[in-house]
Protein backbone atom coordinates (compact mmCIF):
# COMPACT_ATOMS: atom_id res chain seq x y z
CA UNK A 1 0.00 0.00 0.00
CA UNK A 2 1.78 3.57 -1.29
CA UNK A 3 0.26 7.20 -1.39
CA UNK A 4 2.11 9.20 -4.04
CA UNK A 5 1.69 12.92 -3.97
CA UNK A 6 1.92 14.53 -6.25
CA UNK A 7 2.83 18.19 -5.56
CA UNK A 8 4.15 21.68 -6.80
CA UNK A 9 3.04 25.04 -5.94
CA UNK A 10 3.42 26.16 -9.98
CA UNK A 11 0.57 25.23 -12.44
CA UNK A 12 1.20 23.32 -15.18
CA UNK A 13 4.36 21.61 -14.78
CA UNK A 14 2.81 17.81 -15.25
CA UNK A 15 1.19 17.06 -12.20
CA UNK A 16 -1.76 15.72 -13.93
CA UNK A 17 0.14 14.07 -16.45
CA UNK A 18 2.16 12.37 -14.23
CA UNK A 19 -1.30 11.34 -12.06
CA UNK A 20 -2.54 9.75 -15.24
CA UNK A 21 0.38 8.01 -16.12
CA UNK A 22 0.97 6.70 -12.60
CA UNK A 23 -2.38 5.33 -12.01
CA UNK A 24 -2.56 4.04 -15.59
CA UNK A 25 0.34 2.03 -15.68
CA UNK A 26 -0.06 0.58 -12.07
CA UNK A 27 -3.82 -0.26 -13.42
CA UNK A 28 -2.68 -1.90 -16.33
CA UNK A 29 0.14 -3.86 -13.93
CA UNK A 30 -3.27 -4.91 -12.65
CA UNK A 31 -2.88 -3.05 -8.99
CA UNK A 32 -6.34 -1.73 -7.38
CA UNK A 33 -5.63 2.24 -7.80
CA UNK A 34 -7.39 5.34 -6.63
CA UNK A 35 -7.26 8.91 -7.11
CA UNK A 36 -7.88 11.95 -4.99
CA UNK A 37 -7.89 15.25 -6.84
CA UNK A 38 -7.23 18.25 -4.65
CA UNK A 39 -7.27 20.66 -7.37
CA UNK A 40 -9.74 22.79 -8.94
CA UNK A 41 -9.48 22.42 -12.56
CA UNK A 42 -10.56 18.63 -11.49
CA UNK A 43 -8.36 17.94 -15.19
CA UNK A 44 -7.60 14.04 -13.17
CA UNK A 45 -11.26 13.15 -12.41
CA UNK A 46 -12.83 14.29 -15.69
CA UNK A 47 -9.99 12.04 -17.49
CA UNK A 48 -11.13 8.95 -14.84
CA UNK A 49 -14.45 9.75 -15.52
CA UNK A 50 -14.85 10.74 -19.42
CA UNK A 51 -12.10 9.79 -21.10
CA UNK A 52 -9.62 6.65 -19.55
CA UNK A 53 -11.46 3.20 -19.86
CA UNK A 54 -9.53 1.81 -16.76
CA UNK A 55 -11.53 0.99 -13.44
CA UNK A 56 -10.07 3.96 -11.11
CA UNK A 57 -11.49 5.45 -8.01
CA UNK A 58 -11.52 9.04 -8.11
CA UNK A 59 -12.41 11.47 -5.77
CA UNK A 60 -12.31 15.83 -6.51
CA UNK A 61 -11.77 17.14 -2.99
CA UNK A 62 -10.91 20.63 -2.43
CA UNK A 63 -11.95 20.39 1.72
CA UNK A 64 -8.44 20.27 3.64
CA UNK A 65 -10.48 18.93 6.62
CA UNK A 66 -11.28 16.11 4.38
CA UNK A 67 -8.25 15.18 2.83
CA UNK A 68 -7.28 12.60 5.36
CA UNK A 69 -10.11 11.06 5.83
CA UNK A 70 -10.44 10.71 2.29
CA UNK A 71 -6.86 8.84 1.89
CA UNK A 72 -7.59 6.84 4.95
CA UNK A 73 -10.84 6.06 3.47
CA UNK A 74 -9.13 5.29 -0.12
CA UNK A 75 -6.61 2.71 1.29
CA UNK A 76 -8.76 0.82 2.68
CA UNK A 77 -9.57 -1.20 -0.01
CA UNK A 78 -6.36 -0.04 -3.15
CA UNK A 79 -2.97 -1.05 -3.21
CA UNK A 80 -1.94 2.49 -4.13
CA UNK A 81 -4.10 5.52 -3.83
CA UNK A 82 -2.49 9.27 -6.05
CA UNK A 83 -2.69 12.47 -4.99
CA UNK A 84 -3.44 15.40 -7.24
CA UNK A 85 -2.66 18.86 -5.82
CA UNK A 86 -3.58 22.08 -7.01
CA UNK A 87 -0.84 24.37 -8.52
CA UNK A 88 -0.68 26.57 -5.22
CA UNK A 89 0.68 26.21 -1.58
CA UNK A 90 -2.69 25.50 0.11
CA UNK A 91 -4.21 23.50 3.03
CA UNK A 92 -4.86 20.68 1.22
CA UNK A 93 -1.36 20.51 -0.29
CA UNK A 94 0.16 20.17 3.14
CA UNK A 95 -2.53 17.34 4.41
CA UNK A 96 -1.57 15.33 1.32
CA UNK A 97 2.05 16.10 1.66
CA UNK A 98 1.41 14.59 5.15
CA UNK A 99 -0.55 11.56 4.00
CA UNK A 100 2.74 10.54 1.49
CA UNK A 101 4.96 7.94 1.34
CA UNK A 102 6.32 9.90 -1.72
CA UNK A 103 6.10 13.17 -2.94
CA UNK A 104 6.77 13.69 -6.62
CA UNK A 105 7.70 17.36 -7.42
CA UNK A 106 7.31 18.02 -11.11
CA UNK A 107 9.30 20.58 -13.23
CA UNK A 108 8.71 21.75 -16.55
CA UNK A 109 11.21 24.48 -18.52
CA UNK A 110 11.30 27.69 -16.91
CA UNK A 111 12.76 29.62 -14.02
CA UNK A 112 9.32 29.62 -12.02
CA UNK A 113 9.23 26.00 -12.39
CA UNK A 114 12.58 25.96 -10.50
CA UNK A 115 11.50 28.99 -7.96
CA UNK A 116 8.21 26.71 -7.12
CA UNK A 117 9.89 23.82 -6.95
CA UNK A 118 12.30 24.72 -4.63
CA UNK A 119 9.46 26.37 -2.45
CA UNK A 120 7.72 23.09 -2.78
CA UNK A 121 10.82 21.18 -1.28
CA UNK A 122 10.91 23.34 1.34
CA UNK A 123 7.55 22.95 2.50
CA UNK A 124 7.73 19.37 2.57
CA UNK A 125 10.82 19.37 4.99
CA UNK A 126 9.33 21.39 6.94
CA UNK A 127 5.41 19.15 7.15
CA UNK A 128 8.47 16.44 7.50
CA UNK A 129 10.20 18.05 10.81
CA UNK A 130 6.26 18.82 12.11
CA UNK A 131 5.79 15.09 12.08
CA UNK A 132 9.26 13.76 12.99
CA UNK A 133 9.43 11.39 9.55
CA UNK A 134 11.37 12.09 6.93
CA UNK A 135 9.16 12.42 3.79
CA UNK A 136 10.88 11.42 0.44
CA UNK A 137 10.46 13.88 -2.38
CA UNK A 138 12.29 14.19 -5.49
CA UNK A 139 12.04 16.60 -8.72
CA UNK A 140 10.75 15.20 -11.96
CA UNK A 141 11.94 17.24 -15.62
CA UNK A 142 9.00 17.03 -17.27
CA UNK A 143 8.68 18.51 -21.13
CA UNK A 144 12.38 17.97 -21.49
CA UNK A 145 13.73 18.53 -24.87
CA UNK A 146 16.97 17.16 -25.10
CA UNK A 147 19.72 18.55 -26.76
CA UNK A 148 18.91 22.32 -26.51
CA UNK A 149 20.30 25.05 -24.02
CA UNK A 150 17.22 25.28 -22.40
CA UNK A 151 17.30 21.40 -21.40
CA UNK A 152 20.63 22.02 -19.96
CA UNK A 153 20.12 25.33 -18.27
CA UNK A 154 17.26 24.30 -16.12
CA UNK A 155 19.66 21.00 -15.46
CA UNK A 156 22.18 23.20 -14.32
CA UNK A 157 19.84 25.49 -12.23
CA UNK A 158 18.07 22.28 -10.80
CA UNK A 159 21.87 21.34 -9.64
CA UNK A 160 22.75 24.35 -8.22
CA UNK A 161 20.05 24.53 -6.34
CA UNK A 162 20.75 21.10 -5.00
CA UNK A 163 17.27 19.73 -5.38
CA UNK A 164 17.20 15.58 -5.55
CA UNK A 165 16.04 14.53 -8.82
CA UNK A 166 14.92 11.59 -10.25
CA UNK A 167 17.59 9.95 -13.23
CA UNK A 168 14.56 9.80 -15.49
CA UNK A 169 13.39 12.92 -17.59
CA UNK A 170 10.07 12.87 -18.69
CA UNK A 171 10.07 14.26 -22.69
CA UNK A 172 8.28 16.65 -24.52
CA UNK A 173 6.37 13.59 -26.57
CA UNK A 174 3.64 13.38 -28.01
CA UNK A 175 2.51 10.12 -26.36
CA UNK A 176 2.36 11.68 -22.86
CA UNK A 177 0.07 15.24 -24.93
CA UNK A 178 -2.06 12.40 -26.36
CA UNK A 179 -2.88 10.51 -23.03
CA UNK A 180 -4.91 13.44 -22.05
CA UNK A 181 -7.93 12.81 -25.17
CA UNK A 182 -7.48 9.13 -25.92
CA UNK A 183 -6.88 7.76 -22.35
CA UNK A 184 -4.15 5.50 -23.92
CA UNK A 185 -1.71 4.79 -21.28
CA UNK A 186 2.42 4.82 -23.17
CA UNK A 187 3.93 1.33 -22.94
CA UNK A 188 6.02 1.00 -25.50
CA UNK A 189 8.56 3.44 -27.06
CA UNK A 190 10.48 6.27 -25.84
CA UNK A 191 7.13 7.29 -23.99
CA UNK A 192 6.61 4.04 -22.31
CA UNK A 193 10.46 3.39 -21.61
CA UNK A 194 10.58 6.86 -19.97
CA UNK A 195 7.37 5.82 -17.80
CA UNK A 196 8.39 2.23 -16.97
CA UNK A 197 12.19 3.93 -15.56
CA UNK A 198 9.85 6.82 -13.64
CA UNK A 199 7.44 4.19 -12.13
CA UNK A 200 10.59 1.79 -11.20
CA UNK A 201 12.51 4.93 -9.67
CA UNK A 202 9.05 6.21 -7.45
CA UNK A 203 8.37 2.36 -6.46
CA UNK A 204 11.81 2.55 -4.59
CA UNK A 205 11.84 5.78 -3.20
CA UNK A 206 8.40 4.26 -1.47
CA UNK B 1 -3.06 -4.53 2.52
CA UNK B 2 -1.35 -3.12 5.67
CA UNK B 3 -3.21 0.16 6.62
CA UNK B 4 -1.81 3.26 7.85
CA UNK B 5 -2.70 5.22 10.27
CA UNK B 6 -2.82 8.91 9.45
CA UNK B 7 -4.44 10.64 13.02
CA UNK B 8 -1.39 12.75 13.56
CA UNK B 9 -1.22 13.82 10.18
CA UNK B 10 -3.93 16.81 11.18
CA UNK B 11 -2.80 17.28 14.62
CA UNK B 12 1.02 17.30 13.48
CA UNK B 13 0.50 19.75 10.05
CA UNK B 14 -2.27 22.12 11.25
CA UNK B 15 -0.09 24.75 12.45
CA UNK B 16 2.09 24.96 8.81
CA UNK B 17 -1.40 24.57 7.51
CA UNK B 18 -2.89 27.58 9.38
CA UNK B 19 -0.02 29.53 7.43
CA UNK B 20 -1.62 28.78 3.73
CA UNK B 21 -4.56 29.86 2.16
CA UNK B 22 -7.80 27.59 2.21
CA UNK B 23 -9.05 25.64 -0.99
CA UNK B 24 -12.55 25.39 0.73
CA UNK B 25 -15.33 27.46 -0.77
CA UNK B 26 -17.37 27.94 1.48
CA UNK B 27 -15.10 29.08 3.79
CA UNK B 28 -14.21 31.65 1.53
CA UNK B 29 -18.01 32.56 1.05
CA UNK B 30 -18.45 32.90 5.19
CA UNK B 31 -15.53 35.71 5.50
CA UNK B 32 -17.81 38.18 6.94
CA UNK B 33 -18.27 41.58 4.75
CA UNK B 34 -16.57 44.00 6.31
CA UNK B 35 -18.94 46.63 7.93
CA UNK B 36 -19.23 49.61 6.38
CA UNK B 37 -16.90 52.42 7.53
CA UNK B 38 -18.97 55.84 8.63
CA UNK B 39 -17.12 58.41 7.74
CA UNK B 40 -16.21 60.63 11.08
CA UNK B 41 -17.69 64.50 10.95
CA UNK B 42 -15.38 66.98 10.73
CA UNK B 43 -14.84 68.21 14.44
CA UNK B 44 -16.24 71.18 15.27
CA UNK B 45 -14.28 74.43 14.93
CA UNK B 46 -13.99 75.78 18.38
CA UNK B 47 -15.98 79.11 20.03
CA UNK B 48 -17.09 79.41 15.72
CA UNK B 49 -19.01 82.59 16.42
CA UNK B 50 -22.64 82.37 15.84
CA UNK B 51 -24.40 85.26 14.42
CA UNK B 52 -28.04 86.42 14.20
CA UNK B 53 -29.73 86.54 10.89
CA UNK B 54 -33.54 87.52 10.44
CA UNK B 55 -35.87 87.59 7.17
CA UNK B 56 -38.74 88.65 6.68
CA UNK B 57 -41.58 86.66 4.64
CA UNK B 58 -45.41 86.90 3.88
CA UNK B 59 -47.62 85.93 6.88
CA UNK B 60 -48.75 82.63 4.97
CA UNK B 61 -45.68 82.00 3.44
CA UNK B 62 -44.34 81.84 7.18
CA UNK B 63 -47.68 79.67 8.16
CA UNK B 64 -46.88 77.14 5.72
CA UNK B 65 -43.19 76.83 6.74
CA UNK B 66 -44.10 76.47 10.39
CA UNK B 67 -46.97 73.48 9.06
CA UNK B 68 -44.05 71.68 7.29
CA UNK B 69 -41.65 72.03 9.66
CA UNK B 70 -44.00 70.38 12.28
CA UNK B 71 -44.69 67.29 10.08
CA UNK B 72 -41.45 67.18 9.63
CA UNK B 73 -40.49 67.40 13.44
CA UNK B 74 -38.02 69.85 13.01
CA UNK B 75 -37.59 73.47 14.11
CA UNK B 76 -38.44 76.27 11.44
CA UNK B 77 -34.50 76.94 11.48
CA UNK B 78 -33.23 73.43 11.59
CA UNK B 79 -36.33 72.80 8.51
CA UNK B 80 -34.75 75.73 6.80
CA UNK B 81 -30.82 75.00 7.26
CA UNK B 82 -31.60 71.70 5.96
CA UNK B 83 -33.23 72.99 2.73
CA UNK B 84 -30.40 75.20 2.02
CA UNK B 85 -28.31 72.00 3.08
CA UNK B 86 -29.56 70.33 -0.09
CA UNK B 87 -28.62 73.55 -2.23
CA UNK B 88 -25.27 72.54 -1.29
CA UNK B 89 -24.88 75.18 1.73
CA UNK B 90 -22.46 73.37 4.18
CA UNK B 91 -24.55 72.50 6.52
CA UNK B 92 -23.47 69.90 9.35
CA UNK B 93 -25.27 68.06 11.55
CA UNK B 94 -24.64 69.66 14.89
CA UNK B 95 -26.40 73.16 12.69
CA UNK B 96 -29.57 71.30 12.85
CA UNK B 97 -29.79 70.58 16.43
CA UNK B 98 -32.61 72.37 18.62
CA UNK B 99 -31.37 74.85 20.05
CA UNK B 100 -34.60 75.49 22.05
CA UNK B 101 -33.67 72.46 24.02
CA UNK B 102 -30.07 73.06 24.39
CA UNK B 103 -31.58 76.74 26.05
CA UNK B 104 -33.66 75.07 28.03
CA UNK B 105 -31.85 72.34 29.56
CA UNK B 106 -28.77 75.28 29.88
CA UNK B 107 -31.91 77.18 32.20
Amino acid sequence: MSIITIATTKGGAGKTTIARLLLGRLNLHGMKTAALDADFNHSLTDWVTAVSKLPIKVVHELDETRIVPTVSDLQEDHDMVVIDTAGAASQATIFAIGCADVVIVPVATSNSDIIEAIKTINLIKSAGMMMKRDIPAKVVLTAVQPGTNLAEHIEKEIAKAKLPVFEQRLHRLVAFQEMSFTGVIPVNGPAGIQATNLLSEIIDLA
Amino acid sequence: MSKKDFSNVTADLSALAATLPTQRTSAVAAVPALPLVKTPAPPKPKNEPVTQFSLSLRKDLRKQLSRLADDAEMTMRAFVLDALKAKGLDVRDDDLVDLRKERHEVG
